[in-house]
């Protein structure tokens, strides 16, 4: 099943449909689901335009996708994109709760703790489990030091573009000092095999982790406080892929000053204080901006989330069959908010909707790039934190 | 600029000694599991638990065999068929994404990163597989990837070496096909996804220096 713009689950009599930010679906009769998308078109004559093939497989890309960006002279007048050549359409339905928790991990690795704690919250709420505040408060640490990580790989991505050598180097040390602090306190860089239906799957020590997540934010402060006196890198983000409105998400909707962030009304958070950072500009600068205050703020959360865990037991719980229960949810992910709307009978997978925030994003950032020229490419889309892999089919 | 100046003066040489001295960190569950008490079959959902003993191509890292098994912090658990000795001084790598979740696709970059500078091995990216002496495949073998991997390999000047990061790549893991269907790899590295230090372990295998 393609990605929408909404979560949706169609069971061919209702069309079972997640808003965003919602845990609540809504049902209706079943319509074509093709009303959710809406193609692109350009306005152009495209046979007066020269077409520049860029990938799947090209040096410079993190993940394989295609582009072809349609350009008048330096002026890219349009881009037309193909997400598709590595859709791994991964298996959902059919299988128990928990080979599926193993490959949501996988949807995005990069943002695993993300993705699982949002399938394992979902199935505890469907079969009314009861979490302990310990278990909440180990998955927000897990899921801020996971965005930490992913917003100084954006950086380091925006810092390598601009030949800005010392600031990408440091960044990328800053990063590899945390997966290594996350490497020791959970056994693993990107938390795979950590969360579990009803708790954690093995001990974890978390002890030291608050002070080297501390120092590794207060460090990035200063590397953010110098970028941001230097023209050179300022001039490549100014202006570069202006995207405003609310079809998009994460830091990218936050930068063009919408204050909404999925964590401030998800339950996980309560009682958590922290800032939502915006900027107005929309711009690449704008979400470089967003992301790096948000460093600072989730450390600060990180420290709120040690102080309430307590001792952790691994006592799991069992999952237990439920009777044609459909149920959903929303996650606050590094890149942006997710939806998932889950149909599960007897402990297995009856039926699954999903929608990453890249494929709002992937869509903001094809009409954003109009009138920008070759230059601002890189930085437009890196600029975006998208996940090719998470924008794929599942069945 | 002399504030990063002064800084990278503070910071001094944080660059590993691997592969001379022994590895100061692994992921550990991105190591091969070795059995330390209880059943010696307990619940794997890649079937690569057989008798105590674990199929390293098959591992996804997930940890459900705990506590029956626990990482071996081992990250030199790479098997390369080859050792090319021309490449001794230098070799070029192309990494294709054959469909990956995307951890593959950062643990193999993080190898020109600070901590492990893979330059000072004579090991360097390359952005076309026309200048490449290896091709380092990561994730499963998605149908769209087929062609552009097939034609990745093609244009390669010999000698070429294929590997097969990851389980995904080696097996298919849970997620699909591996990328045996078009590629023969010659040397496979495994762990979900394998630490940075086992990427670059593997690489000097393949160039004869380990």
């Amino acid at each position: 099943m393609k990605q929408t713009r909404f979560a949706y689950i169609d069971d061919g009599k209702s069309l079972h449909t997640l808003g965003r930010f919602s845990e609540v679906y809504m049902s209706q009769e079943t319509k074509e689901v093709n009303d959710f998308r809406q193609e692109r078109s350009s306005g152009k004559d495209s046979t007066k335009l020269s077409i520049f093939p860029y990938g799947p497989s090209s040096g410079g890309m993190v993940e394989s996708v295609y582009f072809d960006i349609l350009t008048e002279g330096e002026k890219i007048e349009d881009i037309r994109y193909d997400t598709d050549f590595k859709n791994r359409a991964i298996k959902f339905t059919g299988l128990s709760l928990e080979e599926a928790l193993l490959r949501m991990e996988r949807m995005n690795g990069v943002h695993a703790a993300s993705y699982s704690s949002l399938f394992c919250q979902i199935c505890e709420k469907s079969m009314d489990m009861e979490i302990t505040d310990d278990i909440k408060n180990l998955r927000v640490l897990m899921m801020e030091a996971e965005r930490i990580s992913s917003h100084l790989f954006v950086v380091s991505r925006l810092t390598g573009g601009a030949s800005q050598n010392i600031a990408h180097m440091n960044t990328l040390l800053l990063r590899e000092n945390l997966l290594r602090a996350i490497a020791t306190a959970f056994g693993h860089r990107y938390f795979f095999g950590v969360n579990r239906i009803g708790g954690i799957g093995r001990p974890v020590n978390v002890k030291e982790l608050g002070e080297q997540v501390m120092r590794i934010s207060e460090e990035y402060g200063e590397i953010y406080h110098t970028l941001m006196d230097s023209r050179v890198f300022i001039d490549r983000l100014d202006r570069s892929a202006i995207i405003k409105g609310e079809q998009s998400s994460g830091p990218v909707m936050r930068g063009s000053g919408i204050k909404r962030d999925g964590r401030s009304s998800h339950r996980y958070y309560e009682g958590v204080q922290f800032n939502v950072p915006t900027s107005n500009g929309g711009d690449a600068l704008a979400r470089f901006i967003v992301r790096s205050e948000e460093i600072a703020e989730s450390a600060s959360i990180i420290e709120q989330a040690i102080s309430g865990i307590g001792d952790i037991k691994l006592d799991s719980q069992d999952v237990h069959a439920v009777e044609g229960i459909i149920s959903g949810g929303f996650m606050e992910t590094p890149s942006g908010d997710a939806s998932l709307i889950l149909k599960i009978k007897s402990g297995h997978l009856e039926g699954i909707g999903f929608r990453s925030p890249s494929v709002l994003n992937m869509e903001a950032f094809a009409e954003s790039i109009h009138g920008n020229t070759f230059a601002d490419f890189l930085f437009g889309y890196e600029s975006l934190g998208i996940w090719i892999s998470e924008m794929g089919d599942f069945q | 600029m002399k504030a990063w100046i002064l800084r990278s003066f503070r910071k001094g040489i944080i660059t590993t000694k691997f592969p001379k001295e022994k590895n100061e960190a692994a992921s550990p569950w991105s190591t091969i599991p070795v059995h330390v008490s209880g059943s010696k079959d307990p619940y794997c959902p890649t079937g690569a638990i057989n008798d105590g003993t674990v199929k390293a191509d098959l591992c996804i890292s997930c940890g459900m065999c705990y506590p029956e098994f626990e990482p071996s912090m081992d990250i030199r658990g790479s098997v390369s068929k080859l050792s090319v000795p021309v490449l001794k001084k230098s070799i070029r790598l192309y990494h294709l994404d054959a469909g990956t979740c995307g951890a593959c696709n950062l643990e193999v970059m993080a190898l020109a990163g600070p901590h492990y500078d893979m330059a000072r091995l004579g090991i360097s990216f390359t952005n076309t597989p026309r200048h490449a002496d290896a091709l380092l495949v990561t994730g499963v073998l998605a149908p769209g990837m087929m062609e552009p991997l097939k034609k990745a390999f093609d244009a390669m000047a010999a000698p070429k070496v294929v590997f097969a990061i990851g389980a995904c790549a080696i097996s298919g893991s849970l997620l699909g096909k591996s990328i045996s269907e078009v590629l023969n790899a010659d040397v496979t590295v495994p762990g979900c996804p394998p630490d940075p230090f086992a990427i670059m372990d593997a690489i000097q295998k393949a160039r004869g220096r380990q």
